[in-house]
């Protein structure tokens, strides 16, 4: 049987479930498991599953087409595509993303998890995007 | 006839009786538990409890149904059915509302196969066609022997086996009963389709289905037997045990396969639960969804197709005193 990729929403969770939603296709997407061509779940069947609004699916697979990665064609559901990007030329970015990764680390040692074992994580999500 | 009566009245309040089995072992009274619950002080408190109120109603229900009086008879069935589903109700309700601070907060995470393969009903979904043919096949049979037909024949039958209803032989009379046996059929189906459609994957939807699909030859049967019982001339406590030939091993194995736990509960959110048996989440896309009382699948209230199919339900049994003779 074809094995599927998996996204997995936690509604319990502080995370609004459309952006919990956007974040794990979005890893997806960057790393391939979903590939131009692809067809995603229709909005109806997706929300079914997961247990929230078509709304919230709707609006997910809404700023997934914005930022160039699906296609949303009416009565066909969202097929990915190819997506050409420029590189950022603004140094402002780098910037950003260590504000970012500063406040999901503080957010994990928030949590008690230790410092050794989030440089652990980091260093094996460094590994995996050089590869990439 | 009464003990007939007795004996269908005493399967389904045993039914009743039996709710705190029918369910997996980590939900009590639609509360989720920890699946050792049960054998606590608690636990054995509230099923005891529940099968005792059960049990007084039940014994008081035979004891009605055998000495009340021919004339009465009819009104003491309405009453006894009335009482013991009434009495499990309240006494279902008020075991969930004292557990409920036993509830097991569990994750309420998701985990989804990305697929976009289209849904496809199983292979033996086509036997809801079986239901539709035998009512035409009644229909034919009683086309071709219509000069036989009598009159005047009875149509519906009181509590004590005797008729209290007449049909002529018009369409009406002789072709109602099938034509509402359809129309209830085909809400059957409906309820099926949208239920498969309409509810997350899981291995219970298809149970769902065939119960729902056996669910529609009880009834094709029924109204079919009546339809030709005045041409073969049927004995009433035959119309009124066939069916009972179907749902009695079905309601058992629907509680055998419901009540198999597997895989975690559905995480509906507890706080969406109306008494442990209404489900209204405005933000669930599932029409359908698994109870927590063991009995399958129930709506989300707050799904406005589930509204539209309780109306069809509505419209299909006011018809009857149009379609009926």
């Amino acid at each position: 049987m074809a094995q599927y990729p998996r996204i997995r929403v936690d509604l319990a969770s502080g995370v609004p479930a459309v952006r919990q939603i956007v974040e794990n296709l979005r890893v997806l997407l960057v790393e391939g498991q979903l590939f131009p061509g692809t067809a995603l779940p229709s909005v109806r069947r997706l929300a079914v599953e997961l247990g929230v609004h078509f709304n919230t699916v709707a609006e997910a697979y809404r700023q997934l087409a914005a930022e160039g990665w699906l296609d949303l064609k009416h009565g066909r559901g969202a097929v990915v595509v190819p997506r050409v990007v420029s590189p950022v030329r603004n140094k402002a970015w780098a910037e950003d993303f260590r504000n970012r990764l500063r406040g999901m680390v503080a957010g994990m040692r928030s949590q008690g998890i230790s410092a050794a074992r989030i440089a652990t994580e980091l260093r094996a999500m460094a590994k995996a995007v050089t590869r990439s | 006839m009464r003990l007939v009566l007795c004996a269908v009245y005493l399967f389904t309040a045993a039914l009743v009786f039996a709710i705190p089995n029918m369910t997996r072992r980590d939900l009590l009274f639609a509360v989720p538990v920890p699946p050792d619950f049960r054998e606590s002080r608690a636990g054995r408190h509230a099923i005891s409890t529940f099968r005792t109120t059960i049990a007084v109603v039940m014994v008081a229900g035979v004891c009605a149904l055998l000495l009340s009086p021919a004339k009465l008879l009819n009104a003491t069935m309405a009453a006894v059915w009335l009482a013991v589903f009434l009495t499990g109700g309240i006494s279902f309700y008020w075991q969930n509302r004292r557990l409920a601070p036993a509830t097991v907060q569990f994750t309420r995470s998701r985990e989804v196969e990305l697929t976009a393969t289209p849904e496809e009903l199983p292979q033996f979904a086509w036997l809801a066609a079986g239901p539709f043919m035998i009512l035409g096949a009644a229909a034919e049979f009683l086309y071709r022997n219509w000069s036989r037909i009598p009159g005047r024949f009875p149509m519906h039958w009181g509590a004590g086996g005797q008729p209290d209803r007449w049909a002529e032989r018009s369409t009406k009379g002789v072709y109602g009963p099938l034509f509402f046996g359809a129309e209830v059929c085909a809400w059957l189906l409906i309820m099926a389709l949208a239920g498969w459609f309409g509810s997350r994957r899981s291995r219970s939807r298809s149970v769902m289905l065939g119960g729902m699909i056996a669910g529609q030859y009880v009834m094709g049967l029924l109204f079919a037997l009546i339809a030709v019982q005045p041409l073969l001339g049927i004995p009433v406590w035959v119309i009124a045990l066939a069916p009972m030939g179907i749902l009695i091993p079905l309601i058992i194995l629907l509680i055998r396969k419901m009540s198999e736990a597997e895989g975690p509960i559905d995480p509906t959110p507890n706080e969406c639960w109306k008494g442990g048996v209404f489900y209204y989440n405005p933000n669930d896309a599932a029409l359908f969804v698994e109870k927590r009382d063991g009995w399958g699948y129930t709506f989300n209230f707050a799904n406005r197709r589930s509204w539209a199919l309780l109306l069809l339900l509505a419209l299909a049994i006011a018809s009857a005193r149009f379609i009926l003779p």
